[in-house]
């Protein structure tokens, strides 16, 4: 919201308060300044110029050829506005001005082939507005060369203030003076009212009626007749200008006026065009339809509160009023509605129509109910003033049912429990009451008050506390310096994902951080997804379902930069729908927390000593089993390599505890990586980690290194292709005695000398025994046992030998 | 006898000395010289034939003699091994070793690690919770009314009317004061989502970390303290504060707390809008409806709250402009940290 220190000058006396200290102290006690202009430094070198003359420009169709007068000289300049003609007063930047959009210095220039000293500037040129339509036309008394500021009255500091939710109150340039005058101990000073001198009851013109009074709490209107719609005065375009609006015609103007002044939205309505000079506020049956005055037709839910008359709905309330009776040109006579509607009505239809206004803004979090008259007898006073006309006497105000201030207890012995420090009582009533919240009676160790019923937001006696604590500033209380804990179990929850990251780590992974969120047609790649009801767009419509897809994702970009080789992890939580039904509870569906590990490219790069060696899948393998080493699972998880169709990977591993999947991987299919632009394999491994994080890991002993040597034996068979590595291995040590302790491959051979569908493998047998030497004897018979039993069990044939 | 030849010895070992200029020679009079059957193992097997009384001290010089012989080889040794360039030896050490691939943590955890282990060392737990929450945790348990505007200030992404991606790690203070009885004292980091554009300042989804400290004497300006502690460890022990004023629907009183920006010191810049000032965190004294809701007596208990985005804190701390390369996963990015 934009606030302006003239404006503000209105209402406070902020003489001898420098703006950087209101700027600080109002961001302190929490109207946090954002922003901030000096319009006079940017302002100080743009004068008012007069264009004596204007020709069109020689070689540019849009371009015109202005002499402008600067107060001494004519000066050619060469200006694009469509709206620019001679006679006219305009705000002029001479060469060396810097311009407030783009931040440029204007320097002499040709344009087109003509020289242009200078520029006739647009509003949003200067920063004032975003309105581009043509340059900023000024009224024609003005002197050519005058400085705009004190054209503009542009010797302001504009503030932008970030009005958190709670602070309906601060929405108006009274509201942010009634914290200015807390903070520095002044005073607000609210315009009076004059009474009008009509001798017409206003009730004789117009009447309301409150349908639904729990929506529409109070309604007050004021009539004003025979008044001319013009523009408005230089002053009040010069001010509403200032917070960024446009101004348009003196009756609405005046109502943005009255707003910005004092927080309370108005509409007005062309009394004329109301059936029955009549005023009904109801909330609509059905769903309907209703035109507002931006010639928009929109759809209204049921239950929207509509202000309507006789006949018809004519305006959403608190929203935006309609076309059929808005001010036109012709109006003459007008309806002022002064109203305080219950915030969360407004909200629910702005939200349903996906309308947010100036006013719906603030009646949604809340303005004051006992300022409505005052507001209609400001605004019809300044019709009166501006656009001539009759206030016809009286006010119509319907309110029901009085809202109260609310009354509150605060102990002096709960701020300091707070705030952990003593805030003097004295302290604490003068805050109070420069808040403008009245101390009814002192009560042992407190206080009874009652609040405005402009601060909605203080309600108990915490809010109190924070009242105290804002104004008497946070930054005098104080930091202390020592603390005591308890001692009690300390728990890290992440403790495990950070082992587990560290051993990925370790083996040479990279982490990456990947958006879950992600079209319907990845997340669909390997689970049940559960989408958005609003998503951003149709790529982050479905949270992923695995970690896969969003890592091969990242596998392509990288690719993409020339980065083919790549080891990548990432932990993270996957999404799954447990069953087709919409989700109502937490049993609808999983979200687990998973580690995928990624590999693609060269494992090994191709150096001078050393030869490029691609990432297959025992790459895979190896890692996975230096991974469970690390994080203590070696030899707890089984493998299993059957082929499912359902996954997507190709070579397919299974780990499991027991009989419970804990993890799933291969090579990736390559109908899968085409989806991804991938055109190389990739291997990759996902562990669910909260399965993986509830096998015990065995409490670990020491255990002493072997005393008695150790035997090795290698045998090799040729066997059918067909017979499985892991079989043979098993099977051996199945066999074996228990001092058979080790099975290992140490050569795979394949030759056309074997035979077309044999293989050779050849085996490293380790027997050893803890407690005694093992004989020769008793090793070689078994070793023969062995070669018989493989012999007749594989069919297979002992070579070398 | 003895005496002569180690004179002689010495004689040639000096002249022999002045010709060594590479390896090679120096091996060669290491040999002739030092080795097992060398010039100077030959003077001591001679002093075995010296009579008695000659013993003790000639064996005294010679070994004055062999001590300075061999620190003067050793000098020698270590001067040409040092002047000898890499082409003369055998072993080209400038050609390139093997490197081995390390990973590394993303940028992110490791900010957060860094968080972390600060307040671990405050004594703080660390706890998590879904990213799939319901409303109830999100919104209603923190106190924030159903037609709240309050709830404008975090664009949420709904599964359905009762289901929605967590707007902030706050929930889970809510399941975790459900869970136990004070004293609660937890860290909470997680990820969050909110539905805003993507851009260099904003993405749809950032990280959290939360704090949470509940107990019978917990005050406001114990909160103030342990966040000073803490920006002091982060940011750097000199760093200037300060506290104002906010609103968050979960505390009461809410507060933001700013550091002196780092780039220029306060003179205002472009990265602090001009205002000297950096916002790090939000934080605030736990709202009494927020125990009610998890059954506290808010008579007996107070508690403070704060938060802080991760993202931020890296990109204030490593100057990081735009957000996005977090999530791009570059490899080139992710191998600069």
């Amino acid at each position: 919201m934009k606030i302006s220190l003239n404006w503000l000058k209105d209402y406070i006396d902020l003489e001898g308060i420098s703006s950087s200290e209101i700027i600080s102290k109002l961001t302190n006690a929490g109207l946090e300044v954002e922003d901030y202009v000096d319009q006079s430094s940017i302002y100080k070198a743009f004068i008012v110029g007069f264009v004596k003359d204007k020709k069109e420009h020689p070689n540019a169709d849009r371009l015109s050829l202005c002499t402008v007068f600067d107060g001494k000289d004519d000066l050619q300049v060469v200006c694009g506005a469509p709206n620019v003609e001679a006679g006219q007063k305009v705000v002029f930047a001479p060469v060396g001005t810097l311009i407030p959009k783009g931040n440029f210095i204007i320097g002499k220039a040709k344009i087109r082939g003509t020289e242009s000293n200078g520029m006739i500037c647009a509003e949003d040129e200067l920063e004032l507005s975003d309105n581009h339509d043509g340059i900023m036309i000024l009224d024609s008394g003005l002197e050519a060369g005058t400085s705009i500021i004190k054209a503009l009255e542009l010797n302001d500091t504009i503030l932008e203030i970030g009005i958190t939710p709670n602070r309906s109150d601060a929405l108006s340039h009274i509201g942010v003076a009634r914290d200015i005058a807390a903070i520095f101990g002044r005073k607000v000073k609210t315009p009076k009212i004059k009474a009008g001198k009509s001798t017409n009851d206003v009730k004789k013109s117009a009447s309301v009626v409150i349908e639904d009074t729990i929506n529409c709490p109070r309604y007050s209107a004021k009539v004003v007749r025979n008044i001319t719609i013009k523009e408005s005065p230089t002053w009040l375009k010069n001010k509403l200008t200032k917070i960024g609006l446009r101004p348009r015609n003196n009756v609405v103007d005046i109502t943005n006026f009255i707003m910005h002044e004092c927080g309370q939205p108005l509409h007005a309505f062309d009394l004329d065009q109301l059936a029955g000079k009549k005023i009904i506020i109801r909330s609509t049956k059905e769903d309907s339809k209703f035109t507002t005055l931006d010639s928009k037709e929109r759809k209204l839910p049921v239950g929207s509160l509509m202000i309507c008359d006789a006949e018809k709905p004519v305006a959403v309330a608190g929203v935006m009023g309609g076309e059929n009776s808005e001010i036109s040109d012709s109006t003459k006579n007008v309806l002022i509605e002064s109203a305080y509607f219950n915030p969360s009505s407004i909200r629910k239809t702005a939200k349903a129509m996906g309308l947010s206004t100036d006013a719906s803004y603030r009646f949604e979090r809340g303005t004051d109910p006992s300022n409505t008259v005052y507001a209609a007898e400001r605004t019809a006073n300044l019709i009166a003033e501006l656009a001539g006309g009759e206030i016809l006497g009286g006010v119509l105000d319907v309110y029901p049912k009085k809202i109260k201030e609310k009354k509150i207890k605060l102990r002096y012995s709960r701020v300091e429990k707070i705030l952990g420090y003593v805030v003097p009582e004295k302290s604490i009533i003068s805050i109070l009451r420069k808040l403008g919240i009245e101390i009814v009676d002192e009560i042992k160790d407190g206080i009874n008050v009652t609040v405005p019923t402009y601060r909605p937001d203080i309600e108990r006696e915490i809010d109190l506390i924070e009242e105290i604590a804002r104004i008497y500033g946070y930054d005098e209380i104080p930091a202390v310096s020592r603390i005591s804990i308890t001692l009690g179990e300390k728990k890290d929850a992440s403790a495990f994902a950070d082992k587990i990251r560290q051993a990925a780590n370790a083996l040479g992974f990279y982490e990456m951080i990947n958006n879950p969120l992600q079209s319907e047609k990845l997340a669909s790649i390997s689970g049940n997804p559960i989408s958005l009801k609003n998503p951003l767009s149709l790529d982050m419509q479905c949270l992923r379902t695995s970690l896969l897809t969003g890592a091969l994702n990242v596998v392509s970009q990288n690719i993409k930069y020339g980065e083919r080789n790549l080891l990548l992890f990432e932990i993270g939580d996957a999404f799954n729908k447990n069953n087709d039904r919409k989700i109502k509870g937490f049993k609808d569906f999983t979200e687990n927390q998973k580690i995928i590990l990624v590999l693609t490219g060269n494992y090994l790069q191709n150096e001078w000593n050393q030869d490029e060696k691609a990432s297959d899948i025992y790459t895979l393998k190896g890692l996975l089993k230096s991974f469970e080493r690390k994080i203590l699972l070696d030899n707890v998880l089984n493998d299993s390599y059957y082929h499912s169709e359902e996954t997507e990977f190709d070579l397919q591993i299974t780990k499991k505890f027991g009989k419970k999947v804990i993890g799933q991987g291969g090579s990736v299919k390559n109908d899968v990586l085409k989806q991804f632009d991938i055109d190389q394999e990739v291997y990759c491994f996902e562990f669910d980690l909260e399965e993986l994080s509830k096998i015990k890991i065995k409490d670990r002993t020491y255990s002493e290194p072997l005393r008695f040597p150790k035997v090795i034996r290698d045998f090799a068979f040729t066997f059918d292709k067909s017979v499985k590595f892991g079989e043979v291995q098993e099977f051996i040590l199945s066999e074996g005695s228990a001092t058979l302790k080790s099975v290992n491959l140490f050569d795979l051979f394949e030759d056309e000398s074997l035979g077309d569908d044999k293989k050779s493998l050849a085996f490293t047998l380790e027997f050893y025994s803890s407690e005694r030497t093992l004989t020769e004897d008793e090793v070689e018979k078994e070793f023969n046992k062995l070669i018989m039993a493989v012999t007749n069990k594989f069919k297979a044939k002992l070579r070398g030998n | 006898m003895l005496e002569e030849k180690i004179k002689h010895i010495s004689d040639s070992f000096n002249s022999d000395f002045q010709t060594i200029d590479n390896l090679d020679k120096l091996e060669e009079f290491r040999i002739k010289y030092f080795s097992r059957n060398g010039l100077i193992a030959s003077l001591f097997d001679e002093l075995k034939n010296v009579p008695k009384e000659q013993k003790p001290a000639l064996g005294k010089t010679l070994n004055l003699f062999r001590n300075n012989v061999q620190s003067e080889f050793n000098s020698l040794k270590a001067k040409i091994e040092s002047n000898t360039s890499a082409k003369e030896s055998k072993v080209d050490i400038s050609l390139p070793g093997n490197p081995r691939q390390i990973g590394s943590r993303h940028l992110l955890t490791q900010t957060l690690d860094e968080i972390k282990s600060i307040f671990k060392g405050l004594g703080f737990s660390v706890s998590e919770g879904p990213e799939l929450e319901s409303d109830y945790y999100n919104f209603e348990a923190l106190n924030f009314a159903p037609d709240h505007p309050a709830r404008d200030m975090q664009d949420t992404f709904f599964v359905n009317d009762d289901f929605l991606l967590r707007t902030h790690t706050s929930p889970v203070q809510v399941r975790l004061m459900e869970s136990q009885k004070p004293p609660v004292r937890a860290i909470m980091p997680g990820r969050v989502y909110r539905n805003e554009a993507v851009s260099a300042r904003s993405y749809c989804m950032f990280h959290q970390v939360e704090g949470l400290y509940v107990d019978t004497d917990v005050t406001f300006a114990e909160l103030k303290g342990t966040l000073v502690s803490f920006a002091k460890q982060f940011y750097g022990e000199d760093l200037k504060y300060r506290f104002r004023a906010s609103y968050f629907p979960f505390t009461e009183p809410s507060a933001e707390m700013d550091i002196t920006c780092y780039l220029c010191h306060g003179k205002g810049c472009k990265v602090c809008k001009h205002t000297g000032w950096l916002e790090i965190l939000g934080c605030g004294m736990v709202d009494p409806n927020v125990f009610k809701h998890v059954g506290y007596d808010p008579e007996k208990y107070t508690g403070y709250a704060f938060g802080m985005g991760i993202e931020r804190t890296a990109m204030l701390k490593y100057g990081i402009e735009d957000i996005r390369v977090f999530f791009e996963n570059d490899l080139r990015f992710l191998k600069q940290f």
